[in-house]
């Protein structure tokens, strides 16, 4: 059963367009010129109560606009949206009071003050009960190591604290659906664990829903089953994590030490490449059998050390992005 | 010099991109020499002229200061905002000179106000009000010295005030209190034949009538060659102290910064 | 009700305590603000000083004309610095922040911010104006004028507090109105701190009908203190000013609610 639904949304915004030096100076002065970009186009997907989804795609691929549109900041130019059985854009007040939101460049909470005073304001905001108050905030503080900090101004914070007193910020209201726009850009490493650490442990526990945008690779295979690919406005990819092997890059690596210097024969198929003079590396597709390979280097030549490897999520997937970018 | 040249260019073509912003700040200034036409001719109610100044004169000291004023548009904000967002440390570890880029993009700046906002205030104010012509060639080119030099006063007060920021980062207070003392004091809201007199005898003392009352003067040839130099020196002497007191601040702040590393 | 004004106090409590964070720089920047408006009134004065009357306002009714304009102002900007401030708002996102939030949009651009340099700065200067001055321009103060004062000033808070929401709502089609605000609001005040009749036909038509500044404090000022130079204009302004202020601030309002189905975010 489906939880957000949508239905081939698309949206277009005018830029401005700007000539280049002094010519292109006053061209703008006199007349200035628009072009139409579209941001994104003809997208639909859908996704269950409980899931964890997270959006991939290069700089200005549609990812904000297309978070944007299902938190109710933005209208669709056409297509639908339907979430928890509202469309979020029209029913705004009675929506958002349903999901969270956390966008990691921008702040939500008060700047000089101390985080717990966002806190108690968002509680007015939210008209949160007392008691789902306290049982959020005491949680929260606990899961995400916040006692040390909750009564310093954020803007003494590390940018790690900051960012996991801003996730507590958007889940204080229990919300169903949780956005996440770039949640650990710029945390260090052991805050961006902690904060995947939290966002795991939200979803077993609770059953909420997530999406996340991200151009860290590791948030995703560490805290999402599927992913959703954009690129130039389009999706292009939308299933398993795993299967993202499957889908675009079935090559799998074979690194080989030689006891000694090695000069190989070509083999049907298999590409290879020198590391070293001892060092080689064979690359092959899934009609070549690994034991058939195997056997034939151990057969041929002197062979000290094998080590098989499948190429990372994250160079696939720029991969696809190069390769949507040629054609 | 290339990279200075360059800087300058920047500036000058970065103002091009807020059309509506810039046709709106002329109008501003339109506007304000309006206001104060008005408010003269009502206070003039019709005289010939009072003190020995007509109302031509008040009209030509509001184009010229109004005018002026346009390009002379030192960035207050310049150090202090970089100072603000620490960038100043690298910035300082450049090839070229702080000031150097400080005075390029004031330049750029100001070229960019010359000629799109200076001559079109001008235009608007010829065909719309009697303004006095130049009393003759040599008080013109005079006129665009003193201006220059005006500029500088400007300038070095702006400069001096900046180098604050090393010690209190938000100066936004300081400089607005800065802007009243230029504003009032300086001839471009009260054309300064109207201070009262022991208010005159105060100016002497201070920078601000050598910024647009000087220049205007020597415009509408009130002055004698005499009178004329020793004004020019006068800006001179203004624009050398204040531009010393500036560096003494810009000399300690720096080591301010080197010692607490920004 | 109860809980909306629950969150108005929890909102300005907020407000209070940032700006307490900052108490010299408080005190610092509501002087410069205070000293900044002050500028205009120092050159009246000193031109006053010389040629005594402007169209016959000595410099005791320009100041009481003055206060008018900055108390009005002082006592708006606590409710509207989020509507003044609103094409900022838009640009760095925060407004998207405010769709995300179940409230009224309007609620949360009133109450999420207030200018208190600016309040006190102005405010202040408007309060030092009308002490300087109300003694000395010959009103009685008696029940009926002091009541007259009252909804007049709140005529002049609502006269502009209509026009930052008109720009703020202009600003969604815009995203820059910077421009417009200086030209349709801070420009116009300029003028509005001398008596309009001094003014051209053209400027004073703008003063009356466009950015009706004159019922902020000229029409106002004519009705206690009298001056000759209301016989120019009908009897009837002096007494229109909260109408026109409630009138104004529906109108914008309904044009507000309008406008921001048509909002749109900016990007990044």
């Amino acid at each position: 059963m489906s939880f957000i639904e949508v239905k081939n949304i698309s949206k277009t915004f005018k830029v401005s367009k700007r000539g280049s030096g002094i010519p292109g100076m006053l061209a703008n002065l006199v007349a200035p010129k628009y072009e139409k970009r579209e941001a994104v186009k003809d997208i639909s997907f859908s996704i269950g109560q409980g899931e964890t989804v997270g959006f991939i795609g290069p700089n200005g691929a549609g990812k904000s606009t297309t978070i944007k549109m299902l938190s109710g900041i933005l209208y669709p130019d056409s297509g639908e949206i339907t979430c928890s059985g509202v469309i979020p854009y029209k029913q705004r007040k009675s929506y958002v009071g349903r999901i969270g939101v956390v966008f990691g460049q921008r702040s939500q909470l008060q700047w000089d003050l101390p985080v717990k005073d966002s806190f108690e304001l968002l509680k007015a905001i939210y008209r949160i009960p007392d008691d789902v108050y306290k049982k959020n905030l005491g949680r929260f503080t606990e899961m995400l190591d916040m006692s040390g900090f909750i009564d310093q101004p954020v803007r003494q914070l590390s940018l790690g604290q900051r960012m996991r007193s801003d996730i507590a910020a958007a889940l204080l209201h229990s919300p169903e659906v949780v956005f996440f726009d770039e949640p650990t850009i710029g945390v260090d490493v052991i805050g961006k664990e902690a904060i995947r650490g939290f966002i795991r442990e939200l979803n077993a526990e609770d059953n909420v829903t997530m999406i996340f945008t991200t151009h860290d690779m590791q948030d995703i295979e560490k805290t999402c089953k599927r992913v959703i690919i954009i690129d130039k406005g389009s999706k292009v990819y939308d299933g398993a994590l795993t299967d993202i092997r499957e889908h675009y890059d079935q090559t799998r690596t074979l690194e080989v030490e030689f006891t000694t210097n090695t000069e190989t024969e070509p083999i049907n198929g298999v590409e290879t490449e020198d590391i070293d003079a001892r060092h080689k590396r064979f690359i092959f597709g899934k009609d070549i059998h690994i034991n058939d390979l195997m056997s034939q280097l151990l057969q041929n030549y002197s062979v000290r050390d094998i080590n098989i490897s499948e190429p990372d999520i994250e160079s696939i997937i720029r991969k696809i992005y190069s390769r949507e970018g040629a054609a | 010099m290339t990279a200075y040249i360059a800087y300058a260019r920047k500036v000058f073509l970065g103002r091009s991109a807020y059309r509506f912003d810039h046709l709106m700040s002329i109008l501003s200034v339109v506007l304000q020499f309006f206001i104060f036409c008005e408010i003269y001719r009502a206070l003039y109610g019709g005289a010939e002229q009072i003190d020995g100044i007509t109302m031509s004169m008040v009209t030509t000291n509001f184009v010229l200061s109004l005018g002026l004023g346009t390009i002379f548009s030192p960035d207050d904000y310049f150090l202090p905002n970089k100072i603000w967002d620490g960038s100043i440390s690298t910035e300082l570890l450049r090839p070229i000179s702080f000031k150097g880029r400080m005075i390029a993009e004031n330049v750029g700046d100001s070229a960019f106000n010359l000629i799109f906002k200076f001559i079109p205030v001008l235009i608007v104010a010829l065909l719309t009000t009697g303004v006095e012509p130049p009393a003759d060639i040599p008080c013109l080119l005079l006129f665009i010295l003193s201006a220059v030099l005006g500029y500088g006063v400007l300038w070095s007060i702006s400069f001096a005030i900046q180098m604050t920021s090393f010690w209190l980062i938000n100066i936004w207070s300081l400089v607005t209190i800065k802007n009243v003392f230029v504003n009032v004091l300086s001839g471009s809201m009260i054309p300064l034949w109207f201070m009262p007199e022991w208010m005159q005898g105060v100016l002497d003392f201070t920078p601000f009538a050598s910024i647009y009352f000087t220049p205007v003067q020597i415009y509408l040839g009130q002055l004698s060659y005499g009178e004329i130099a020793a004004k020019c020196a006068i800006q001179l002497v203004w624009i050398v102290l204040i531009y010393l007191i500036g560096e003494i601040l810009w000399r300690k702040g720096q080591r301010k910064l080197i010692v607490q590393g920004g | 009700m109860r809980d909306t004004l629950h969150l108005m106090a929890v909102y300005t409590k907020t407000t209070a305590k940032a700006w307490f964070q900052y108490r010299v720089d408080a005190v610092l920047r509501s002087l410069a603000v205070f000293l900044r408006e002050a500028t205009g009134i120092i050159v009246i004065w000193f031109t006053l000083l010389k040629f005594d009357t402007l169209n016959g306002w000595d410099i005791y009714e320009m100041l009481f004309l003055f206060s008018l304009l900055f108390l009005t102002y002082g006592i708006m900007i606590i409710f509207f610095t989020g509507l003044r401030d609103f094409g900022k708002t838009v640009r760095d996102g925060s407004f998207d922040r405010f769709i995300l939030r179940p409230r009224g949009l309007l609620f949360q651009i009133i109450f999420v911010n207030s200018d208190w340099f600016a309040a006190i700065g102005h405010g202040g200067l408007g309060l030092v104006l009308f002490l300087l001055s109300a003694g000395k321009v010959g009103i009685r103060w008696d029940l009926f004028n002091a009541l007259y004062y009252v909804l007049t000033v709140a005529g002049g808070v609502l006269i502009q507090g209509a026009v930052f929401l008109l720009l703020a709502a202009l600003n969604i089609y815009l995203l820059q109105t910077e421009s417009l605000k200086e030209m349709l609001y801070w420009n116009m005040r300029k003028f509005a701190g001398y008596p309009i009749s001094i003014f051209n036909r053209f400027i004073r038509i703008i003063m009356i009908y466009v950015m009706p500044f004159a019922f902020v404090n000229y029409f106002p000022a004519q009705f206690l203190l009298r001056k000759s130079d209301m016989a120019e204009y009908p009897e009837i302004y002096m007494y229109l000013t909260p109408v026109i202020g409630i009138l104004m601030y529906l109108a914008a309002y309904c044009f507000w609610r309008f406008s921001i189905r048509f909002y749109k975010s900016s990007g990044n």
